[in-house]
């Protein structure tokens, strides 16, 4: 146990006065979060600030003159009349109209027989802020002609309203936004931690090799096992670090950022409790060793820091398709996938932040989540032990 | 004291590509014996490639040998690792240094790690700080040192625990001539110390100097094993390089 414990303080020691490792380990994913959200805040506002000054240049034909009132109610609407043999579909290319709206040319007879007229819409679909305003003065359109039948018809309006519906939430705010945005988080500090698991082990396994340091280690009176322990726990908790400075940038954004919405806010401060975290860092440690041992048994034989890299990084695709698939539909956390790593992370955290984990499934990640970490262990110590693979 | 008999390494790799894979086992060294004495300097010499550093490698506990038995100290290997890392201090061209740390902090990895007491390390570690000239930059990280200062916190981490059997596989290599004076009177005082020394060099010069005993190793089996004095003898060359050479290419 002493010699694990020098043998960590030496290692952390090394990567600690690494610049590369400060950088990627500590000062990156404290900051990541906190900038994203603040960023993210920040670019949707502008987005949401311009789409509402963007003017909107609408061709219309046939159009009757109350819609055409409509229309330029809002001082937006650059509004053109055009007749019906236009090419619609070059106008848009070229960007005269970004719309345009073809009435039929019996409108009138239409609107005095009380039928339904077709109104053809050319639009382009990618164009989600025109369609938008189009569809909104459209639907606004609409209910003006509907109000305008009932009173001629002089139907009273409760009898044209057969039905209101009334949503009574039973679910709580902190549930809703926990299943909703509870899959990012795992996202984020998971793929943080796999990075900084890698430049770890990399630079303790390989990075010796290229040293010429391994031989030295290797030299002293310790077992093989405690140096492999050594350097499995300082990666994983070069992986942990960046993890738990993840969720702390999350906290920081949360109390020093303005513009988040207040349920938001409230919902999301309630989700990361205290108990909730501990949850969640509890499988982060198992994880993170699962991570350090699978990846310096990938790394043990590679002979140069890019040979590592190109041994190492294909796994990350197993790790994002868990991930992705977490944030499914339809994939819950069951008893079918709580076995299943990283997917069971995903899905517990969603549940720990919904705050409806079941304590039992969640002991049994747990356990999962340690066997596999045990397991990753015992093959990297064998190919550490490999003499062909470590001394090569 | 070191002796190892019939002391063998096998390397088994895979050839081949796809499903065809082909296994191939070779002997880096095959059935090595000689025996170091205490108080004697033995030169352990060979081309590249012959075997040198396997064969150290092995009595260092850092590799498992095929076959054969070695004992050091009195400690036969097949013993445990750790008994014999404790009684040996080891430096070939691969045993770097942790290049983010410093000579003080260096050491007291090494110190700690093979159990001195505190007193004893403190008093080891400024005698050879002192004898090796690494007052001056004992606090300046390996990483930004020369190659001739980094040569002798090397030496000091090998000697740090007083070991009493020294592998030094050519120690003064690239180190000017002044570096490499102070790292031979080191050796000798190992020697005059009655401590075991196994010396390696393609420095010829060096080994005349310091050898007491020689092997010469090529192919992976010893070729020549006696004394210096007698190898002197038998030498059929102007000189030692060229006696070397001849002996290896009969081989």
């Amino acid at each position: 146990m002493r010699d694990l414990l020098l043998i960590i303080k030496k290692e952390l020691k090394e990567l600690l006065r690494d610049k590369k490792t400060i950088i990627n380990s500590i000062v990156l994913p404290t900051l990541l979060i906190p900038i994203l959200m603040f960023g993210g805040i920040k670019v949707s506002q502008m987005i949401q600030k311009s789409n509402q000054q963007k003017k909107v240049k609408i061709g219309l034909v046939n159009a009757p003159e109350d819609f055409k009132n409509l229309a330029e109610t809002d001082t937006l609407n650059q509004i053109s009349e055009y007749s019906v043999t236009d090419d619609f579909k070059a106008l848009i290319e070229e960007e005269t109209i970004q719309t345009a709206i073809v009435f039929p040319a019996d409108w009138k007879r239409h609107m005095d027989s009380l039928s339904t007229a077709e109104v053809s819409i050319h639009r382009n679909g990618t164009k989600d802020n025109v369609n938008g305003r189009v569809s909104k003065l459209m639907d606004v359109y609409t209910t003006q002609l509907k109000e305008k039948r009932i009173a001629f018809l002089n139907i009273p309006t409760e009898k044209m309203t057969p039905l209101v519906q009334q949503y009574v939430e039973v679910g709580e705010q902190k549930e809703l936004i926990g299943k909703r945005i509870g899959g990012f988080i795992p996202y984020i500090f998971i793929l943080t931690m796999w990075g900084g698991c890698l430049l770890a082990a990399i630079d303790l396994v390989t990075g010796e090799k290229e040293r010429k340091t391994i031989e030295t280690t290797l030299s002293l009176p310790i077992s093989k096992f405690s140096v492999l322990m050594g350097k499995a726990i300082v990666a994983s908790l070069l992986g942990f670090i960046p993890a738990l400075l993840n969720l702390t940038g999350l906290i920081i954004g949360l109390n020093f950022i303005d513009d988040i919405p207040d349920t938001f806010k409230i919902a999301l401060t309630e989700m990361l409790s205290p108990q909730s975290i501990i949850m969640i860092l509890l499988l982060l440690i198992p994880f993170s060793l699962f991570l350090a041992g699978l990846i310096i048994s990938l790394v043990a034989g590679a002979t140069s820091f890019k040979e590592a890299q190109s041994k190492a990084s294909p796994i990350i695709i197993l790790i994002i398709i868990p991930l992705v698939m977490a944030l499914m539909p339809g994939i819950e956390f069951t008893w079918s996938t709580v076995f299943i790593p990283v997917l069971n992370i995903g899905l517990g955290v969603k549940e720990i932040m919904a705050g409806t984990i079941n304590i039992g499934m969640y002991a049994a990640m747990l356990i999962s989540l340690l066997v596999f970490a045990v397991l990753a262990i015992y093959f990297s110590y064998k190919k550490f032990s490999d003499e062909n693979a470590i001394l090569s | 004291m070191i002796r190892i008999e019939n002391l063998t390494k096998s390397f088994t790799s895979k050839t081949g590509k796809g499903f065809k894979k082909e296994t191939v086992t070779v002997n880096a060294v095959n059935k090595v014996s000689f025996e170091c004495k205490p108080g004697r300097i033995f030169s352990l010499l060979g081309p590249n490639g012959a075997g040198k550093t396997t064969t150290l490698r092995m009595i260092a506990g850092i590799i498992d040998p095929t076959a054969g038995s070695a004992v050091v100290d009195h400690v036969d290997i097949s013993q445990g690792n750790d008994e014999v890392k404790k009684r040996i201090g080891f430096l070939t061209g691969s045993t770097g240094l942790y290049q983010r740390l410093n000579a003080d902090e260096t050491l007291d990895f090494f110190g700690k790690l093979y159990r001195l007491p505190d007193a004893v390390y403190k008093e080891r570690k400024e005698y050879l700080f002192e004898k090796l000239g690494i007052q001056d930059f004992r606090k300046k990280k390996l990483g930004q040192m020369s190659t001739g200062m980094k040569q002798k916190v090397s030496i000091a981490r090998t000697l740090i625990h007083d070991p009493e059997v020294l592998i030094f596989d050519e120690p003064t290599s690239g180190l000017d001539v002044i570096t490499a004076d102070s790292i031979i009177d080191l050796i000798r005082e190992s020697k005059e110390n009655n401590k075991t020394v196994i010396f390696s060099s393609h420095i010829m010069s060096e080994v005349d100097l310091l050898c007491d005993d020689l092997a010469i190793i090529s192919k992976g089996s010893i070729i020549y094993n006696d004394s210096f004095e007698n190898f002197k003898k038998e030498m059929k060359a102007d000189n030692l390089t060229q006696e070397f050479i001849n002996r290896v290419k009969e081989a």
